[in-house]
Parts: C-alpha cells; structure tokens; sequence
C-alpha cells in the first residue's frame, strides 16, 4: 500500500490554495487522507507555503512517496529524505 | 508560475467547456494533484492516452485564454484591487501594506497627536504636519479614484 503525499485542492473558484497531505495512493478522490503536513498558496507572489518539518521527515523516512510539486515545495523549505 | 496554478486557474474559468470525460480526468490532476501513471491505472487506459487528453485539454484551455484573456484580466483586476486596498491603509494578506492610511486620518482629526496628559509642548511639530498628511491622504485618494476608474472601465 503506496503512501503519497500529494496537494490536495481547496479555495474558492478562481482563488485557489492547496493543502499537502499525506493519503494512501488508491484514496485520492474520496478525500480521506491520512494527515495534513502543509500548506501551499500560489496566488500570492512569490507562493507561499507552510510546511510541517517534522511531519515531512518522518513521513518521507517512512517511505511516503511526494509528487513531483510536492517535491519541489520541499526542496524549496530544505527538507530532504 | 507554477504549473498547477496555472491549470488550475484556466480550468475554473474554461473547464464548462471540456467534455465530461476531459473534465473528468484534468480535475484528477488539477484537484488531487494525481499522476499520470495512477489516473491510468484506475481507469483502465494507457498512461500514453492520459497523456495525450490532459496536454490535449491543456491546449484547448490555452487557446480560450488566447482568446479570451479572462484569466489575465481577473489578475489585473485583482492587482488593482489589492492595490487599492493597499492605498486605503487597510491590511491586506500580503502583510506589506502600507499601514499609515488610517494612522493619518486619526492625526488628522486629532492634529495634536498628543497622548492625554502628554506635555502641550512637545506636540506642536505634530500640529503642524496636519496640512502634509492632509495632502497625502487627497493624493491617495486621488490615485484610488483613479485606480477604480481603470477598473471599471475594464469591467
């Protein structure tokens, strides 16, 4: 059972922002998911993003695979595996 | 900009005119952030074929904004706005307004800006900046009129 961790969308139409989730890969439309680690408001400029350290270790050393933005979001807050 | 924003955006403003089955398979990738790979696997098709629909779908909402430009119009309305918002002092969620708007407008109704009891003395040079700020507040108002004027006109 893959473990992703993904943006998952939220705002309004037209004002869009992004939460950063942790959810098993087969659940992404029935929105359960397992935790929320962040945050990510790309309306603003530059984006924002907020994310939880800790949470983004100990899922990433667990095996939790993030999407390619995902990874991107964390490269940009210096956290690696 | 990142990809996802700008997806996003264009299928809030275009999305009601893919197919359902378009409409379907972008929001898989723009609402849940889902790969190719995995939007391929549980439905049953290629990964090549969700491929071709979502750059397919790309195109197509890219050419209604080529055309229609509602995307940009709505960022430049929304520039405008903060814009003014930022004259009028009020906070805005950027956190870098200008916050001296309302500040002026109390020095001016209290032009001594003096704390009760303060010494009368010592609040003269205050006093005497009234007739500035006066004139600071009728030039922000002025460039806000002038900002919401733009604004209608392009509404």
């Amino acid at each position: 059972m893959a473990v992703k961790i993904r943006l998952k969308r939220m705002g309004q139409k037209k004002a869009p922002f992004y939460r950063i989730i942790v959810a098993d890969s087969r659940s992404p439309r029935d929105g359960r998911f397992i935790e929320e680690i962040g945050t990510y408001d790309p309306s603003t400029d530059p984006s924002t993003f907020k994310i939880n350290e800790e949470l983004a270790k100990k899922w990433l050393a667990n095996g939790a695979q993030p999407t390619e933005v995902v990874g991107k979001l964390f490269k940009a807050a210096g956290i690696e595996k | 900009m990142e990809k996802i924003y700008e997806q996003t955006m264009l299928y809030d403003f275009y999305g009601e005119l893919l197919t359902d089955h378009q409409r379907s398979i972008y929001e898989d990738v723009v609402y849940n952030d889902m790969s190719l790979g995995e939007i391929a696997e549980e439905r049953g098709i290629s990964r090549q074929g969700v491929h071709d629909l979502i750059r397919r779908c790309d195109r197509i909402l890219q050419e209604y904004e080529s055309k229609l430009h509602l995307v940009e119009r709505f960022a430049k309305a929304k520039e405008t706005v903060m814009e003014i918002r930022r004259l009028a002092g009020s906070a805005d969620s950027t956190g870098d307004s200008d916050q001296t708007g309302i500040a002026d407008l109390t020095k001016i109704t209290e032009p001594d800006g003096q704390e009760p009891g303060a010494n009368p003395a010592a609040a003269e040079p205050v006093g005497n900046d009234g007739g500035e700020v006066f004139s600071h507040m009728v030039d922000r108002m002025q460039r806000i009129a002038h900002l919401a004027q733009g604004l209608m006109e392009e509404l």
